[in-house]
């Protein structure tokens, strides 16, 4: 359904693309004084960026490759760390070594010193060294045929809320952010591209002019470019992770695949990430699906190293596509994770930059380059401030959470998790609405929270509620919650009694397909119950 | 070229290593790490504890043990074991919605369906809260 087309918006700068760059450029140019519009076709952060390993790290593997990829993504892991500080948590790898890989301790250890050097620009500790006995002590489920162990130190985040608090702050500063809203053409005026159309939820078609319209839709930018007729040529890469909703142990460990690679079993803030892959991607962007092949490949690097892995319950699984830089010729897993901008002005078509490549780690200085390459084009004089200036909700310190469970009568697990997702902000979010009714028990997150995120952080449907406060996003995968967030959800927005029923069903369906590939024997037996307590949805 | 360099120097960095091995006798780090890590909240999960642990994570938050049993301090039992179960590194900061009575666990996990072992979830949610 598409409607005329209503008059034309004026900005100085359009991104297209609300992942994490985008989302870091939108902030870096409000920031600047710069008028914005950032457009994404989905939520904030549903493409890559969610799909990712939920990491601030500073690739210790580029080591072998290039030492200022390591420097660069440490240094900016600083400055994210600094100013995102309510959303950030140490992650402490024990790396055990086994006979026969690849790396022997020495070797595993020198690379640990070298990282060192770097360590202190993210604010993260050295490694330590530890025996078989000292490495079991720390996590009993390790092999017992690990020969010594090593420790390394990065950060984890929810880049969820990372991408939204850069929303958030860049429309603060005067930007317009919407979701849910494609682009579907550029308009072009001879060479240069002068604005976009697009697609909002509600089928509205519009159009926004704009001096620079910048590119940053990650593995979908070549299809952006093609809007221009430049080629952007990546070589995109898909990953997946297994989740677990419970942290399986309090420090992660990494392993060795079948092929040598690094995997990672990362324990976050209550839940685990096993993955990753990365193979070559050549399918539909906008349906990436797991295969069980990719499951078992994780399942078997990491049960050498952590045997009981079979035994616990993955919840669901993520995927993603890397918009890695195109090279021929390269192992997927030896391609660089740099980055370029690229001002297709040298192509005859001006007014229209292209960021592609890089990870969420530097996202913070792809955008700072990206900004500085749009500011360029424009004459426009303003220093970049993201490296310093805060994110909504770090602007103080935040209360101590038994106080503020005390004040709005909440579990102080509960005011622990609300403080990570909004910082010092919290209150004012349980003051929105005047309810202590736990929703969604297993995060555990509050009405008031799902409320405030309905009414201020441009949440439409049971996704968006997942992604931006982690509805459903525990251990009953939404079993117990689904059914009442999607009646606060309707009630804010109006849905009636079968809506808010069709946007239960829809979201439960939606999770089966991420879970039915991970499925084992007691993954079933807990299916069927959960299908039971559903089973007025219909599924 | 940067991979040559790269390799160069990590080959430098290897045989400075070695030799630092050699020359100087390895003390024990595991205390180091404990304690530059205690502040994070993270303890480890005791061998028993990791063996049973499979076992003590099933819970998918039915609710049936609240109805037999009700609440460990102010939190239901259920939360207990689909919550804070999941081994928050910061959990010693909820540590007071922990305290206080004591409920029948041994009737609060004969009415969970899945078998969940309450009084052993209740023990290890405690020692990790206390810190």
């Amino acid at each position: 359904m598409s409607r005329e087309p209503t008059h034309p918006s004026a900005h100085d700068v359009c991104v297209i693309g609300g992942g994490v760059t985008g989302a870091g450029i939108a902030r870096d140019l409000a920031l600047r004084g710069l008028s914005v519009l950032l457009l994404e076709k989905g939520d904030w952060g549903a493409g890559t960026t969610g799909a990712s390993s939920w990491m601030i790290h500073g690739g210790p593997r580029y080591l072998e490759f290039d030492w200022d990829t390591t420097r660069l993504s440490c240094q900016d892991a600083g400055h994210i760390v600094t100013i995102a500080r309510n959303m950030v948590y140490r992650v402490v790898f024990v790396i055990p070594v086994l006979p026969h890989d690849r790396n022997n301790i020495e070797r595993m250890e020198t690379a640990m010193e070298v990282y060192d050097r770097f360590q202190p620009l993210k604010k993260a500790h050295p490694h330590r060294r530890l025996t078989p006995a000292e490495a079991l002590q720390v996590e009993p489920g390790l092999t017992p045929d690990l020969i010594a162990a090593v420790t390394m130190e990065e950060w984890g985040v929810d880049p969820h809320r990372l991408v939204f608090a850069n929303v958030q702050d860049a429309v603060a500063h005067g930007a317009r952010a919407l979701n849910h809203t494609r682009v579907t053409d550029l308009v072009r005026d001879g060479g240069k591209v002068i604005g976009v159309r697009y697609q909002g939820p509600d089928g509205t078609t519009s159009e926004a002019r704009a001096r620079v319209v910048v590119n940053a839709a990650g593995p979908w930018s070549p299809e952006v470019g093609a809007m221009a007729e430049v080629p952007v040529k990546l070589r995109p890469a898909k990953g997946i992770h297994l989740v677990y909703p419970h942290r399986i142990s309090n420090f992660s460990i990494s392993g060795e695949s079948v092929d040598g690679r690094d995997l990672l079993m990362v324990s976050h803030a209550g839940f685990t990430l096993l993955g990753t892959t990365d193979d070559d991607f050549y399918g539909d962007l906008d349906s990436v699906d797991v295969i069980e092949d990719e499951v078992e490949y994780l399942l078997q690097g990491i049960e050498r190293v952590f045997p009981s892995i079979r035994s616990y319950r993955p919840v669901r699984t993520t995927t993603g596509v890397r918009p890695t830089l195109f090279k021929w010729r390269k192992y997927e897993d030896e391609l660089s994770r740099r980055y370029v901008v690229i001002d297709h002005a040298s192509e005859g078509v001006d007014g229209f930059v292209t960021i592609a490549g890089g990870k969420l780690s530097m996202y913070r200085l792809m955008a700072e380059e990206t900004s500085d390459a749009v500011c360029r084009k424009l004459g426009h004089q303003a220093p970049c401030t993201t490296a310093t200036r805060p994110l909504p909700g770090n602007e103080s310190d935040v209360d101590p959470p038994e106080e503020l469970a005390e004040r709005y009568r909440i579990s102080a697990l509960a005011a622990i998790k609300l403080q990570s997702r909004h910082g010092s902000n919290a209150a004012k979010v349980l003051s929105e609405f005047d309810s202590e009714r736990l929703l969604c028990r297993c995060e555990p997150i509050t009405e008031a929270e799902l409320v405030y995120s309905v009414r201020h952080e441009q949440v439409r449907g049971l996704a968006d509620a997942f992604r931006r406060v982690g509805v459903a996003a525990g251990p009953c995968a939404g079993a117990s919650c689904v059914m009442r967030a999607s009646a606060v959800i309707g009630r804010e927005l109006g849905w009636s009694a079968s809506q808010r029923f069709d946007a239960a069903r829809d979201f439960i369906r939606g999770s089966w397909l991420g879970r039915a590939p991970i499925l084992g024997h007691s993954g079933w037996a807990q299916e069927e119950l959960a299908r039971g307590a559903l089973r007025g949805l219909n599924l | 070229m940067g991979r040559t360099d790269s390799l160069a120097k990590l080959a430098w960095a290897y045989g400075r290593h070695l030799a630092r091995r050699r020359l100087t006798r390895p003390r024990s780090q595991l205390k180091d790490l404990l304690d530059t890590y205690a502040a994070d909240g993270m303890i480890a999960l005791e061998p028993a504890e990791r063996l049973r642990h499979p076992q003590l994570i099933g819970c998918i938050n039915c609710g049936l043990c609240a109805l037999a049993a009700g609440r460990i301090g102010r939190t239901r039992l259920p939360d207990v074991a689909s919550s804070y179960m999941r081994l928050y590194a910061r959990l010693g900061g909820a540590s007071s919605d922990l305290s206080g009575g004591e409920p029948d666990l041994e009737a609060a996990a004969a009415a969970c369906p899945v078998g969940v072992p309450l009084a052993e979830v209740a023990a290890i949610v405690r020692r990790l809260s206390a810190g």
